[in-house]
């Protein structure tokens, strides 16, 4: 039984790992029409360096994935921090609107802001896509910053400030020490929720100012060339690296001597 | 050092106690949760309120055509029957979706949570997981590089056999359907493995000492005991689904016609806003209202 | 050093009050244990005096000033809880050294005085050290080092040595005891554990439903408990329901029972505690001893020690410690003449 459940797994990573590789793989074909036999070639990714659209568009996508990064965990921390240590009359309630911007699909939140920034002259464009971006990515820090809160035990709080800590100094000397895995997990899945955000952005982005996916998706729409396997296995990696080293920072409960 | 800020004023004990002004509990938490929650009333709450209201208007607030009042976009189903045919077709690529999601995906946690251990599992799952972080859209056009003609699939087929024809499938709703469950499978891997690792071997163990085979632990154990996770997997499988629209258009092409492409089209194309943000509605609605249906079971997810 | 008093102090969580109307004083250097169930609000009267939880009535004192309205980190109090709460991000001599910054002493002084606390508490290498390396003994007597370096007014024990394994604790309540000698300092220690209250105070405070139901020294409270549930928290107890008659106790079965102290009038519903320790098996009748005829039910073996189960022909149930003296072992069934002296047995209310 033990094999026969390994092997299926195996399998169910075959399925989803085989056109993510084949995908990739087809950026370093010569082809252009993707035909066999597949001959090595990097020509691809040379062309990236001429495809100006593609460069803006991903240049775009980096800037403002930062940018999200560090308003939604300013922002997502703070608020976790009144969430997970203060109590007050409503919180289920502002816990529950932290879901909309998750629960409900990108296509209904995506056009509600298109007609809403239209409407109120706040418009498209890279301030648009800022603010429909960090919003959300805010939940995912609540969460991510929440649970790096419930591994921390409150009495170390209490116990500084039995030592002669404020409230305040107790935070920002043993609580937000010990919380900075947390917040950097946070901020590196901000920054990939950002960078792969591709609904929201179609709605909210201009002409003249792109996001990769958005430029991705169009071109798809035109036509397939393997520049878009080039650039596409790019931005992969690139997730890809920040949620793996989302993981070794998220882990809860290590809190070793890094300082 | 915050420290150098409070040091001339530390404790000086019970006899001269000092405490600095310490703000109102309720002012430091309403610091706290404005810049929050202002934010997401702009992005969000503000745009859904919105977008209900223009959802009554007779037509886009931009041209010169008088506006008025007019519950008559949500009579589109009535008055536009073949937007009946395109839900029907949203519902049914949703419910493909998320039993095929269901079958394979709450099989994988099983073997994961049975079938491995330590490093193992931990490895797998993060293989897993790894593609649903990743950019959906590029994921979706990798499926094009497989299915279509003289794709991957083609070649692997003429290695066996080199005189067959293509079996591409390329812009047939199986595509759509495909690539939605690769796009979704990861999540109800983890949803079902969550709640079976709280399962305890002893249970299982009791059963097949009383002769149970494996069907019947599979079914009359496994399966209730994971309910939570499973019905929480589908839900948060088929909510995203039925509101798709890059899927269809990609892997779908003129088949590909579905209520989430409708509503983009009334918004990039049509630029009937109205109409779009009364099919958006209706569309949360639904949602909205399996949400309520599982809200229970989904907590109880959520605290697993 | 300084003593501690609350006075008439309350605390309500909702509808439930967990601390009804408390008054009492915690003399200069002695070593007081809360004791009692979980529940009882020993708890909460200890982070009342640490200054966690403001009372909604009355004062707590430490020496001559009124604290009430004085939060915890201008109480300067020592406080060690139960699960250490070490700083795990800091080394031990940081952890030591965290209230001394808090209090104006930086650098080389901050270094010396964390390590002679870490010296007094038998750890004086371990200060680059991270909590995590260290064993859970090791923690608390690190945290035992941070609460006494700042030289506090009054230590407070949050039932500190109840995460350690039985040996280490035995241990640890050596040494607490040892330095809480030396220091002379005003300590109050929450537990629930009997023994170990019993082993280090000076004084215990019984708590039960929010009330302090006695309080004294360790000695007085065990030979003289004043309710049925301080003989019964504390140790263990007969109980003998009888009424008083002629200055004595007439039990149902008919038996009559002196007890010593004050008995309420005659015709009066009177409960009398007996440890079990304190009646023996006779074989011939004292003049001056109480006595009862019981059948053994049960026989517990423990090695040096035997306890037995009984029944009286009236139906009431008792138990009897004995000392393995002789090897001689009761058997069950047997019926025995039990024994015991007036002085031992208590009135108590209900």
């Amino acid at each position: 039984m033990t094999y026969l459940g390994r092997a299926y797994l195996f399998a169910m990573l075959f399925f989803l790992y085989t056109p993510i590789v084949v995908m990739m793989a087809m950026g370093f074909n010569e082809s252009s029409l993707y035909e066999m036999p597949f001959s090595f070639s990097t020509k691809w990714y040379e062309a990236l360096y001429q495809n100006t659209p593609l460069l803006t568009s991903g240049m775009n996508s980096i800037i403002i994935a930062i940018i999200t990064a560090v308003i939604a965990t300013s922002l997502g921390t703070m608020a976790a921090v009144a969430l997970e240590r203060r109590t007050f009359r409503g919180k289920s309630l502002l816990q529950l609107l932290l879901l909309p911007p998750i629960a409900i699909p990108w296509l209904i939140t995506g056009t509600a802001m298109l007609v809403f920034f239209y409407w109120s002259g706040i418009g498209r464009g890279m301030h648009a896509l800022l603010i429909g971006h960090v919003a959300l990515a805010i939940p995912y820090v609540v969460l991510v910053v929440g649970t790096g809160f419930k591994t921390i035990r409150a009495d170390l709080e209490e116990a500084a400030m039995s030592l002669g800590s404020t409230p305040v100094h107790a935070f920002f000397a043993v609580t937000l020490p010990l919380l900075y895995p947390s917040i950097i997990g946070a901020a590196l899945f901000a920054f990939a929720v950002s960078l792969d955000q591709f609904v929201i952005s179609y709605f909210l982005a201009t002409p003249g100012y792109t996001t990769l996916p958005v430029q991705i998706y169009s071109a798809i729409r035109k036509g397939f060339t393997p520049e878009i396997n080039a650039i596409s296995t790019l931005l992969l990696l690139g997730s890809m690296g920040a949620i793996l080293i989302f993981a070794r920072f998220a882990k809860p409960g290590d809190v070793s001597d890094k300082r | 050092m915050p420290s150098d800020l409070t040091t001339n004023t530390a404790v000086r004990g019970p006899s001269g106690p000092r405490t600095g002004w310490t703000p109102p509990q309720w002012v430091a938490t309403t610091a706290l949760l404005m810049p929050t929650y202002a934010w997401l009333t702009l992005a969000v709450l503000l745009p859904l309120l919105t977008m209900f209201c223009f959802s009554f208007l007779s037509a886009t607030p931009m041209g010169k055509a008088p506006i008025v009042f007019t519950l008559k976009q949500y009579r589109a189903f009535i008055d536009q029957p073949y937007l009946l045919n395109i839900g029907w077709t949203s519902l049914v690529i949703g419910f493909w979706t998320t039993l095929l999601c269901a079958v394979f995906g709450f099989l994988a946690a099983v073997a994961l949570s049975r079938a491995t251990f330590g490093r193992m599992r931990e490895t797998l799952l993060i293989l897993i997981l790894l593609p649903f972080w990743t950019n959906g859209l590029v994921r979706v056009f990798s499926w094009t590089m497989v299915l279509r003609e003289n794709g991957f699939l083609d070649n692997l087929l003429h290695l066996v056999a080199p005189d067959a024809g293509s079996i591409s499938f390329l812009y047939t709703r199986y595509a759509v359907v495909l690539g939605l469950v690769h796009g979704y499978l990861p999540y109800m891997i983890l949803t079902c493995y969550i709640a079976l690792i709280t399962i305890d071997d002893a249970i299982i163990e009791a059963a097949v000492s009383l002769g149970a085979r494996w069907w019947t632990v599979l079914f009359k154990i496994l399966v209730p005991m994971a309910a939570p996770g499973l019905i929480s997997g589908c839900v948060l499988i088929f909510v995203p689904v039925i509101g798709s629209f890059m899927e269809p258009r990609i892997l779908g092409g003129k088949v590909g016609v579905t209520m989430g492409t409708v509503i983009e089209d009334q918004f990039t194309q049509a630029f009937n806003w109205p109409l779009g943000a009364a099919l958006s509605f209706t569309l949360l609605a639904v949602v909205l209202a399996i949400f309520a249906t599982f809200s229970g079971v989904l907590k109880r997810g959520a605290a697993a | 050093m300084t003593n501690v008093k609350v006075n008439s102090v309350a605390k309500t969580y909702g509808s439930v009050p967990v601390l009804r109307d408390i008054t009492t004083e915690f003399p200069e250097g002695s070593f007081t244990s809360l004791l009692g169930p979980s529940g009882s609000g020993k708890t909460t009267l200890l982070r009342i005096v640490a200054g966690f939880i403001k009372p909604d009535e009355g004062i707590v004192m430490i020496g001559n000033s009124d604290v009430t309205e004085v939060p915890v980190w201008g109480r300067n109090i020592g406080m060690m809880f139960q699960s250490y709460a070490l700083f795990p991000h800091m080394t031990v001599e940081q952890n030591v050294a965290f209230g001394l910054e808090r209090r104006g002493i930086k650098g080389v002084e901050a270094k010396k005085q964390a390590n002679q606390a870490l010296e007094m508490v038998h750890l004086p290498d371990f200060g680059k050290r991270y909590p995590k390396q260290l064993s859970g003994g090791q923690q608390q007597r690190v945290a035992l080092a941070r609460a006494m370096v700042i030289k506090p007014s009054v230590l407070l024990l949050d039932e500190p040595l109840s995460a350690l394994d039985r040996r280490l604790r035995q241990e640890m309540q050596v040494e607490l005891l040892r330095i809480q000698r030396e220091s002379g300092l005003t300590t109050i220690f929450v537990t629930h554990d009997q023994e170990e209250a019993l082993t280090l105070s000076d004084k215990i405070a019984i708590l039960d439903k929010g009330r302090i139901v006695q309080i004294g020294e360790p000695g007085e409270v065990y030979e003289k408990p004043l309710t049925r549930f301080a003989a019964e928290f504390l140790g263990d107890s007969n109980f003998l329901k009888g009424k008083v008659e002629g200055g004595a106790v007439r039990l149902a079965d008919g038996t009559v029972v002196r007890a010593s102290g004050a008995l309420p009038a005659d015709g009066a519903d009177v409960t009398l505690a007996v440890r079990p320790e304190k009646m023996s098996v006779v074989s011939s009748l004292e003049e001056a001893s109480n006595s009862i005829r019981a059948r053994i039910t049960t026989v517990i073996y423990a090695g040096q020690a035997l306890s037995y189960l009984l029944v009286t022909p009236g139906g009431l149930q008792l138990k009897l410690f004995a000392q393995n003296k002789d090897g001689r072992v009761l058997s069950e069934g047997e019926v025995v003449t039990l024994a015991w002296s007036p002085e031992h047995t208590i009135a108590v209310a209900e």
